[in-house]
């Protein structure tokens, strides 16, 4: 029952409707613990008209709060629209950008609740500075609550407070005690006197509501209330719920029951009297409040014997999960437990892909090993924390750890831990753009192990150093190092070198040799992995044939790899390589004319990725950029300039694509000189690789304007026969890859006949300078009448659809919902909505299933199409 | 947001009615662009209703292109514009 609130949500109302018209704002709603800041928010959110979207999160009552929690929280409702959100990245303010621009566009306004911010983390604070600045601009409302009794002069709240409440756009609500016509009306059918009552609970919602349960009117705190309420029941079920107090989440029933020695009764008894709640497996309290009031009142020594119970309950079980073990070690103090289970509870985390979590318990781990005084142990712990956060991203934080594991282990006998040391030093060099550095320090490992025998160690130097050689697309080195560490990779090895080694075999040929042997090595390798159940070797190897096989335009190989690994990464937590499988997609989807969906992807990754996202927003953005290019958008230009700019410090691979683009651009409009300016070098680094496709690709724009007369050596087919004046098969071998535009450009340099082909295709793309282009020479030769092709891709497809109604209309013929279509196109379900809508008006059909049955029978939507 | 000049050819000439027919079509368009946050700020018509010219703002071509989609208009070319007032040099030249 929710008294004397009406005027707050009225006020909350207005705040809303003015979001509405794009004037949104920050509500904070102050009160005390249990005053009823979460039932009024919960009030307004359900009575909401349909339409709103409601995000919430909450920062946690937690010794560490969780970083970022509520935006954590934002990103794993699958309703935000928030779940792409790159939850891992460095830069907390990527994070902030894209739950801001989720804010600012969209149709419908969105109430964004951040719960108990009194317990915000550091980032949380700078996310409510970084978005009460900005909401104003949105259709957004954010409501945070807090309790403004705990928010004293130097509480980490208080600055934040202190910038946001003078905007405009922010409002301060206090949720006021209840009044004496309140608290009568609550006490009407109890035996209570309702002014003896305000005068104890000072009109505390919560306070009242407890008492009114206890029927007790002596206690004077909330606590006792809780405590009181308890005290009534019988000792059994007041066992169980001290049990539950200290369970971080709801605990299950059999659990909190046998913990105590006592019966399922018992856990009924106390759900009766309303102290704890449940769902009918599992028990928690109410209210936060209750729970730390009765988690608080016991005695340390009880406390202490509930979680050792409960250590040993879970131990009895078959197969105990470390990571509860290690909780309730942590909390029980329980050194010898910590040590022994936390790592555990730390690699499992990490197998299932929760790096986070692996980080947390590693960081539970390591202060108990160095008290004990285990260095070793702890050094080694130190590196897995280091390679954890390099999965979730956070480099710097890991090359600290590795400088940390480091500076412990001089004079230390165990060569192959430094050297393992050196290895992630190296590979984070790597990942930081620093491969002098990596190389160093790999070779720092090598001297360090020559001659000891640690083989395990000199297989993965060896197989660092090839992997790095094959980042920079050098070929024989590459082979070279892969050769050593495979001759000297123990049989005992650990199965995850083992696993690497093999699938850096498929790479290296799939971007350096024979492109057809390596894919074919890769999918043996990743099938051998799927029926060993290891799900990191899958992902390395499905990452590597999708980009591996991209860029040697291996598109049957490569998509169906990057789909998968997209689902993989998704369900796994590992953010940046769904971000970098999707910029892949984006560039194949270029090169295969597949422009719609290019950019859709390339804004995908930018919006989810942010600019931390390094190397996959510029594989993206360098799509996008080659996109409006052979459109001849507005933007190319400058976008391709910063993509250079933004990979000088990468491999060639990654940034040859955008200097590419950029000569493209300078061609199309007529200036060779302009265009040199990053070609030449970049011909310089392509010719110092093995890799055909960048000799081709560079080679291919040097020579088109003009500054090489013939292809360089060893240039990738399609390329290479262009440049010798063989357009024809050029543009046969193009097409048979997929890649109608270079067809298209090869047939443009033709006889008459293959430019009025050329110029089709150009029309049916959408390719306007090209289009323009080659009519032009058409004329210049002579030929008078240059047909008036489709003028746009909207013309140019079968019933006038675009590339994206045509996938939906295909989707619709497969029998998918729009939510599923949605799902699908990473679209929002309005604009699925709206593409259905303009599919069934341009095909003059009312239903689905008509248009399902024009789908199947006009454009070729078989079911099992993709 | 960015000002953008977009270029169509209607193969058939471009006929809106002044009905309420016409009316829900505009409608129709506007509320589409919405969804790719773009606004049509206005148009121009050639006389044999062959081509017109349209000024957009939307947040990038790709949004253009995507609200095009959505309306089944055509593009030709699209340029990124800004206002050239020639009543803005009035003041300077005192």
């Amino acid at each position: 029952m929710l008294l004397e609130r009406d005027g707050l949500l009225r006020i909350l109302d207005q705040r809303l409707s003015d979001a509405r018209s794009g004037d949104g704002s920050l509500v904070l709603v102050a009160g005390e613990a249990g005053a009823g800041k979460t039932s009024l928010v919960d009030a307004f959110t359900r009575h909401l008209e349909e339409g709103v979207l409601v995000i919430t999160g909450a920062c946690d009552p937690l010794t560490t709060p969780r970083p970022l929690g509520p935006l954590h929280d934002f990103a794993s409702d699958p309703g935000s629209g928030l779940g792409d959100m790159d939850t891992a990245g460095a830069d907390p303010f990527d994070m902030f950008e894209t739950v801001l621009e989720r804010l600012r566009h969209t149709i419908r306004p969105i109430v964004m609740v951040v719960e108990d911010v009194h317990w915000a983390d550091d980032g949380t604070l700078d996310f409510l500075r970084f978005v009460g600045r900005r909401v104003h601009e949105s259709k957004a409302l954010v409501i945070c609550t807090y309790r403004d009794d705990e928010v004293g002069p130097d509480h980490p709240l208080r600055p934040v407070l202190g910038q946001l409440i003078p905007l405009d756009s922010t409002h301060r609500l206090t949720v006021p005690p209840l009044t004496l016509a309140a608290v009568r009306t609550l006490a009407a059918d109890h035996d209570a006197d309702p002014e003896a009552l305000l005068r104890i609970t000072e009109g505390n919602a919560f306070f009242v509501t407890e008492i009114l349960a206890s029927g007790n009117l002596v206690p004077v705190t909330v606590q006792e209330a809780v405590l009181s309420r308890v005290a009534r029941l019988d000792p059994k079920p007041r066992l169980v719920v001290e049990a539950v107090s200290v369970a971080p989440r709801p605990l299950d029933v059999l659990s909190a029951t046998s913990l105590t020695g006592g019966e399922l009764v018992d856990a009924d008894a106390a759900l009766s009297a309303g102290v704890l709640v449940g769902d009918g497996r599992s028990l928690r309290f109410r209210h936060e409040l209750a729970r730390t009031a009765v988690e608080d009142s016991l005695p340390p020594a009880r406390r202490l014997d509930l979680h050792l119970r409960m250590l040993r309950l879970l131990e009895d079980e078959e197969h105990p999960d470390p990571a509860r073990m290690a909780h309730h070690a942590v909390r029980a103090g329980d050194a010898k437990r910590i040590v022994e289970y936390a790592p555990i509870a730390a690699t499992e985390a990490s197998r299932r892909g929760a790096h986070r979590e692996a980080v947390s318990f590693l960081k539970a781990a390591i202060p108990e090993l160095e008290r004990l005084e285990r260095i070793n142990q702890a050094a080694k712990l130190l590196i897995d924390l280091a390679n954890e956060l390099a999965k979730v991203d956070l480099t710097d934080q890991a090359m600290t750890y590795v400088d940390d594991a480091l500076a412990m282990l001089p004079g230390s006998e165990d060569l192959s831990l430094i050297a393992m040391g050196l290895i992630t030093k190296s590979r984070l060099d790597w990942r930081r753009n620093a491969p002098d550095k990596g190389w160093a320090a790999l070779e720092e490992a090598r001297r360090l192990l020559e001659g000891t025998g640690e083989d395990v160690a000199l297989s993965e130097i060896h197989y660092q150093a090839a992997y790095a050689a094959m980042l920079a697309r050098h070929g024989v080195r590459a082979r070279q190092e892969w050769e050593a560490a495979k001759a000297t990779m123990p049989d005992l090895a650990p199965a995850d070198l083992k696993w690497r080694l093999e699938m850096l075999d498929g790479t290296i040929d799939i971007v350096l040799a024979d492109s057809r042997s390596g894919s074919e090595k890769l999918n043996r390798s990743i099938q051998k992995a799927r029926v060993s159940h290891d799900q990191s070797a899958v992902a390395d190897g499905l990452s590597m044939l999708g980009s591996g096989g991209g860029e040697a335009r291996l598109y049957d190989e490569a998509l169906p790899a990057l789909d998968e690994s997209i689902a993989h990464g998704l369900d796994h937590d590992e953010d940046y390589s769904v971000a970098y499988s999707r910029a892949w997609q984006a560039r194949i989807a270029h090169e295969r004319g597949e422009w719609d969906r290019a950019v859709e992807l390339a804004e995908l990754v930018s919006a989810t990725a942010g600019l931390q996202g390094g190397i996959a927003v510029l594989t993206a953005r360098s799509a996008l950029g080659r996109v409006r290019t052979r459109r001849g958008d507005p933007g190319a230009l400058e976008l391709l300039d910063a993509m250079v700019e933004l990979g000088r410090r990468h491999e060639l691979q990654h940034v040859w694509n955008a200097v590419c683009g950029k000569a493209e651009y300078h061609w199309l409009h007529g200036s060779a000189v302009a265009a040199l300016g990053d070609l030449a070098p970049t011909y310089e680094r392509a010719l110092d690789t093995d890799s055909e496709w960048a000799r081709g690709e560079v080679g291919f724009w040097m020579w088109r304007v003009g500054a090489i007369d013939r292809s360089p050596s060893r240039a990738a087919e399609p390329f290479a026969l262009q440049m010798s004046g063989d357009w024809r098969s050029a543009a046969d071998v193009w097409s048979e890859l997929g890649c109608p535009y270079e067809s298209g450009m090869a047939l443009a340099d033709g006889d008459t006949d293959a430019m009025l082909e050329a110029i089709a295709i150009f029309d049916t793309l959408g390719a306007g300078p090209m289009s323009r282009r080659t009519r032009a020479a058409l004329k210049a030769a002579g030929v008078e009448s240059v047909p008036r092709g489709p003028r746009s891709s909207t013309q140019a497809n079968p019933g006038g659809l675009t590339d994206r109604q045509l996938d939906v209309l295909r989707l619709i013929g497969r029998g998918k919902t729009n939510a599923e279509i949605a799902e699908e196109l990473y679209l929002s379900r309005k604009t699925v909505e709206h593409h259905v809508s303009a599919v069934f008006t341009k095909l003059a059909v009312t239903n689905r299933t008509e248009a399902a049955t024009r789908a199947v029978a006009e454009f070729g939507a078989g079911a099992d199409q993709r | 947001m960015p000002r953008y000049l977009v270029e169509r050819t209607f193969t058939d000439r471009l006929e809106i009615p002044s009905t309420a027919q016409g009316l829900k079509a505009m409608h129709g368009v506007v509320g589409n662009n919405a969804t790719e946050q773009v606004t049509w700020v206005q148009s121009f018509v050639t006389s044999d209703h062959g081509k017109t010219f349209c000024i957009y703002d939307g947040p990038s071509p790709e949004a253009i292109r995507r609200a095009a989609g959505l309306n089944s208009l055509p593009v030709d070319t699209i340029s990124e514009i800004s206002v050239l007032d020639p009543y803005f040099y009035v003041g300077d030249a005192s």
